[in-house]
């Protein structure tokens, strides 16, 4: 019930931002109404990074406790984690076709490390998907979860410095090319799609980890049930062995 | 397509994206429950495991 | 201290195991070398007639067939255990768990040092690079490649090696985790080839080895984890 309510409160609140920064804030000098797009784009990117963190420390909390509510914790940020990440890049896509011209490029560091985190989490999922059992599945995600936590930075430094000597002035540093008209405006609708997405992110994270939980539930009795039905089998054989003789 | 179709285009998947996943959250978390109440409902009615041999 | 040499007797024990292997059964390693030597070949199918395109290109060539035949290499030095069921015998082994990841993964490193080494006289040919001057840090510039991508590829292919699908999951996993091995490494040899005008070449060697320090240490912490189950 008291998630219903979380529920709510975020969709308002995302309406509210999504107003805020389509109407309410005047259109950036220099990137026109373009620059609107980073509201939501930001604030994707942010809880994307912040998901897979709460992916890794789960993971190793797991490693540590051998509790499968950890890994269900793990896999449910993993899976919204993916989705956010998923919405950065579009955001990103939807910026950069205006304002660079081209939906992708290779010199936007932070573009390209996005993509590497969609494609880290995504092999995560699917990791996930392929094990059956449910401890070596846990520890299996937490391993892969943990290297690719600690593979972030070092993409995130080795983009930055590719970039290095070939900065062309067309796809310059985006905060440089930000001119907004009104700063308090800019950083309030910002802060507030920030605020907005994390309350719903909170939401669907409760909501998927309550299904993880179930999801394991159900497949435990399944389990159950086939070891138990493979052990009646096995003693109606012994018993039609017996009478036969 | 104008600067405001991406705008939009941006605004709208993203927070139509989460919508849709919000909702499909719902419906896998009550198929879910239902599976579960249903496993229940036939473990309390079989009454204690036979054990056989 | 005797802990120490232990694990180290146990880790080079482990690594001269897989090299004997290796080469006893030599088909596996020689065509997975010849494999390499074919993607070169087809780049310049692909990239192809125009020399200069495939020179520019060369680095990252020469660093895509290392990165496929180690993909190949560090899944062929888990088979191995599987197929004979010496996993699990490994696994009930009373031994540090790190020495057995440390033995593997310097048995990884060794066979991808070799495989770039024999790739580098074939892509100066193919491509036309002079390498001359250039061949120690070339070398150098493998060698911690080879070394970061074992280390990851060790753990990654330990992981799974018993899973449904196998042949494509230890390349999904492993190629967003080596994208900055693989930058590195191209920009280092790049670098390396045109004689480093601008002194580039330490801070991308350095960003090598530190993803190889950072790889080793999650690897050797994980990797017990894994034989476990």
């Amino acid at each position: 019930m008291k998630t219903r309510i979380l529920g709510f409160v975020g969709l308002a609140a995302v309406i509210g931002a999504a107003v805020f920064g389509l109407v309410v804030v005047p259109a950036d000098l220099n990137q026109g109404d373009a620059q609107r797009i980073m509201y939501p784009h930001v604030a994707s990117a942010w809880l994307g990074e912040l998901s897979f963190g709460v992916t890794a420390l789960a993971g190793i909390g797991y490693l540590w406790r051998r509790d499968l509510r950890l890994d269900a914790i793990a896999h449910a940020a993993a899976e919204v984690g993916v989705l956010f990440t998923a919405f950065a890049i579009w955001g990103g896509m939807m910026w950069g076709r205006p304002v660079w011209g081209v939906y992708w490029q290779w010199e936007d560091p932070r573009l390209a490390t996005t993509a590497l985190l969609l494609a880290l989490g995504i092999g995560y999922l699917l990791l996930r998907r392929l094990s059956d059992d449910p401890a070596r599945r846990a520890t299996r995600a937490a391993v892969v979860g943990i290297i690719a936590a600690l593979d972030i930075p070092i993409i995130h430094f080795s983009v930055i410095w590719w970039r290095g000597l070939h900065q062309t002035p067309t796809f310059g540093d985006p905060s440089k090319l930000l001119n907004p008209s009104a700063p308090g405006l800019f950083v309030i609708a910002l802060m507030g799609m920030l605020a907005a997405f994390t309350i719903v992110w909170c939401y669907l994270m409760i909501r998927r980890y309550q299904l993880a939980r179930i999801e394991w539930q159900i497949e435990e009795h399944g389990r159950l049930g086939r070891i138990s039905a493979a052990r009646r089998a096995a003693a109606l054989n012994a018993v039609v062995q017996e009478t036969s003789e | 397509m104008t600067d405001v179709g991406f705008v939009i285009a941006g605004y709208a998947v993203i927070l139509g994206g989460a919508a849709l996943y919000a909702i499909a959250l719902g419906r896998r978390l009550r198929a879910a429950r239902e599976t579960s109440m249903k496993i229940r409902r036939d473990a309390e009615a079989a009454g204690p495991p036979d054990r056989t041999a | 201290m005797s802990v120490l040499r232990r694990g180290a007797a146990t880790a080079l024990a482990i690594a001269r195991k897989d090299a004997l292997s290796e080469l006893r059964g030599r088909q596996a390693s020689g065509s997975t070398l010849f494999f390499a030597a074919l993607v070169l070949l087809l780049f310049g199918f692909a990239l192809g007639p125009d020399s200069r395109r495939l020179t520019e290109a060369a680095p990252g060539l020469l660093w895509l067939a290392i990165v496929f035949g180690g993909l190949l290499t560090v899944a062929r030095l888990h088979q191995l255990e599987v197929e004979d069921g010496a996993m699990e015998q490994l696994a009930l082994y009373p031994v540090d768990r790190r020495a057995i990841y440390a033995g593997k993964a310097l048995a990884g490193a060794v066979a991808m040092l070799a495989l770039g080494a024999v790739l580098l006289p074939v892509v100066a040919i193919l491509y036309a690079i002079p390498i001359g001057s250039a061949w120690l840090p070339l070398i150098t510039t493998v060698a911690l490649g080879a070394v970061g991508f074992a280390a990851v590829g060790t753990a990654y292919a330990g992981l799974t090696v018993r899973m449904r699908a196998r042949e494509v999951m230890l390349p999904l996993l492993m190629l967003p985790i080596v994208a900055p091995l693989l930058l590195a490494a191209v920009k280092a040899t790049t670098v390396a080839l045109n004689g480093d005008p601008f002194g580039e070449l330490g801070a991308w060697l350095q960003l090598l080895a530190a993803f190889d320090i950072v790889m080793l240490v999650a690897g050797a912490g994980t990797y017990g984890f894994l034989l476990e189950d």
